[in-house]
């Protein structure tokens, strides 16, 4: 069953292979808008031997890092507050919306003026732009808080303590992973964002400059690093947020 | 729009007015060193100065524009796209691990390589909006279609409902909510994405407009832009909404439209 479905899986790729191929097969070596899918390959493993390659995408990496868990630490702190208080949520329901659904490359030339180049300005704008959803899905896992978890935990006269980790904490968790895992793409998207936009060190000004200086073969070979990249953080911060709930005590599952 | 006026909600609308006055004092009596923060009635005299040279409305109206048409194309694509998912088992079969492929690749990656491909052009921004717009409107449909009882099926089997009959009639307005959450977020997407190709590649639009003042640092300018850009989020997400609500009652109710 299990190798019947990673054959479907495998087909499901055909049309993408086929593609590539006929892409390989009809564009000349040197056409400037198409470049064939072997120069691709060619034109990254020359940024790599350049020795640019890595150190970018160490830096995308580490500022999609840092970002993930400001916002994480952030966004449930903010989420706890707005869901447990009605009267913050609705007072500062404008300014979230407002703040949600702000185009994030509009927040890029603003923090730049106001923070300056460099890292603290690319998380600030990272954490701006996904924050939002660990919020919402927080907040939202506050107000469904069943009042009978409250009222037993008090009737059971647990210490604060065991409040947290054993009543709050199961019952809050996935709906802050939840939220998590909405954000984790949309960091990986922001952080390459700014990375275009300002030209600060990464993967993303890699590419503008591929594009500046018409390397067409390094675009459409980075655009898969890229995609490359974003798989694994994706799949890594899935496997994490399984892991999570799974060591969490059996009322996590139970929801 | 009376229901809207009673759901006004005044502690927010008072919060973002003291956020104003603070931002405008901090300003004003210099408390903030920042060289270039512009207070707020700067930035709304900036904003009337540039609608009445024309530059913000001709900006917002482009960016708008690209935003609109790109999403209609994804919509028109993406429903086609999504609905022969959902009929075909043999569709799905070939298709689906590409399309996940391709819709996980991040979207402004697309931005460069199409500028290579396309130039500094307005075709840029509307294929690139539209690349970004459709994803979400394919999975929902997707997802829409699945999502139909399967007693409307036995419904439009016993009726010998043709395949367009039964795709009018019983697909699309059941899985029409789901289409529309998806259409909602391929606006959202088709937004930023063309803000973005205005920024890198096509030198016209909103964000265009930002990045030039910002360079010119003319900042109560930018500052004008960036709040026109939010706006026009905030208004495209609402008028979206609304349209959602007008539209999704009486697609629902039984019997209306045979």
């Amino acid at each position: 069953m299990n190798v019947r479905r990673q054959l479907v899986r495998l087909t499901g790729l055909l049309p993408l292979a086929l593609l590539l191929g006929a892409w390989e097969l009809l564009a000349s070596a040197d056409d400037p808008y198409f470049p064939p899918p072997s120069s691709w390959w060619v034109a990254v493993r020359r940024l790599s031997e350049l020795g640019t390659l890595l150190p970018a995408i160490r830096a995308t990496a580490e500022t999609f890092a840092l970002a993930l868990a400001v916002a994480v630490v952030a966004g449930s702190l903010l989420g706890l507050a707005i869901g447990a208080l009605p009267a913050m949520r609705s007072v500062t329901s404008p300014l979230v919306e407002f703040s949600r659904t702000m185009p994030p490359p509009a927040v890029v030339p603003m923090a730049a003026l106001l923070i300056g180049l460099g890292r603290t300005m690319a998380v600030t704008v990272v954490v701006f732009a996904a924050v939002w959803p660990i919020v919402l899905n927080t907040a939202e896992a506050v107000r469904s808080l069943p009042a009978v978890l409250l009222e037993t935990a008090r009737a059971l006269h647990l210490s604060r303590r065991a409040r947290i980790t054993k009543v709050l904490g199961p019952a809050l968790v996935p709906g802050l992973l939840l939220g998590v895992r909405v954000a984790t793409p949309l960091c990986v998207i922001v952080t390459l964002l700014v990375e275009m936009l300002t030209g600060a060190p990464g993967i993303g000004s890699l590419l503008v400059q591929a594009q500046r200086n018409f390397i067409s073969a390094q675009a459409f070979g980075l655009l898969i690093v890229v995609g490359i990249f974003g798989f694994l953080i994706n799949t890594g911060v899935a496997a994490l947020e399984q892991r999570v709930l799974r060591a969490w005590p059996p009322t996590a599952r139970a929801r | 729009m009376a229901r809207n006026l009673r759901h006004l909600n005044v502690g927010g609308i008072a919060l973002l007015v003291a956020l104003a006055a603070l931002w405008q004092l901090a300003v004003g009596a210099s408390l903030i060193d920042l060289d270039y923060l512009p207070a707020p009635t700067e930035v709304v005299q900036a904003g009337v100065e540039q609608v009445e040279a024309g530059a913000l409305v001709t900006a917002t109206l482009h960016t708008l524009g690209v935003a609109l048409a790109a999403w209609l194309i994804a919509l028109v694509l993406g429903v086609a796209l999504g609905l022969l998912l959902g009929f075909s088992a043999a569709a799905r079969m070939v298709f689906t691990t590409s399309v996940e492929v391709l819709r996980t690749l991040p979207v402004v990656a697309f931005v460069p390589v199409a500028v290579l491909v396309f130039g500094l052009s307005t075709r840029m921004e509307v294929v690139v909006a539209a690349w970004a717009a459709l994803w979400p409107i394919v999975i929902n449909t997707l997802g829409g279609v699945e999502a139909v009882p399967a007693r409307l099926h036995e419904v439009a089997a016993v009726f010998r409902l043709s395949g367009a009959r039964r795709i009018r009639s019983i697909v699309l307005p059941a899985a029409a909510p789901l289409i529309l959450v998806g259409a909602r977020l391929g606006l959202s997407f088709a937004l930023i994405v063309a803000v973005v190709a205005e920024m890198i590649g096509n030198p016209q639009g909103l964000g265009h407009l930002v990045i030039r003042t910002q360079q010119a640092l003319r900042t109560e300018a930018m500052f004008a832009g960036i709040l026109v850009i939010g706006l026009l989020g905030v208004a495209l997400n609402a008028a979206l909404l609304a349209l959602t609500a007008r539209a999704a009652p009486d697609m629902f109710e039984p019997g209306k439209r045979s």
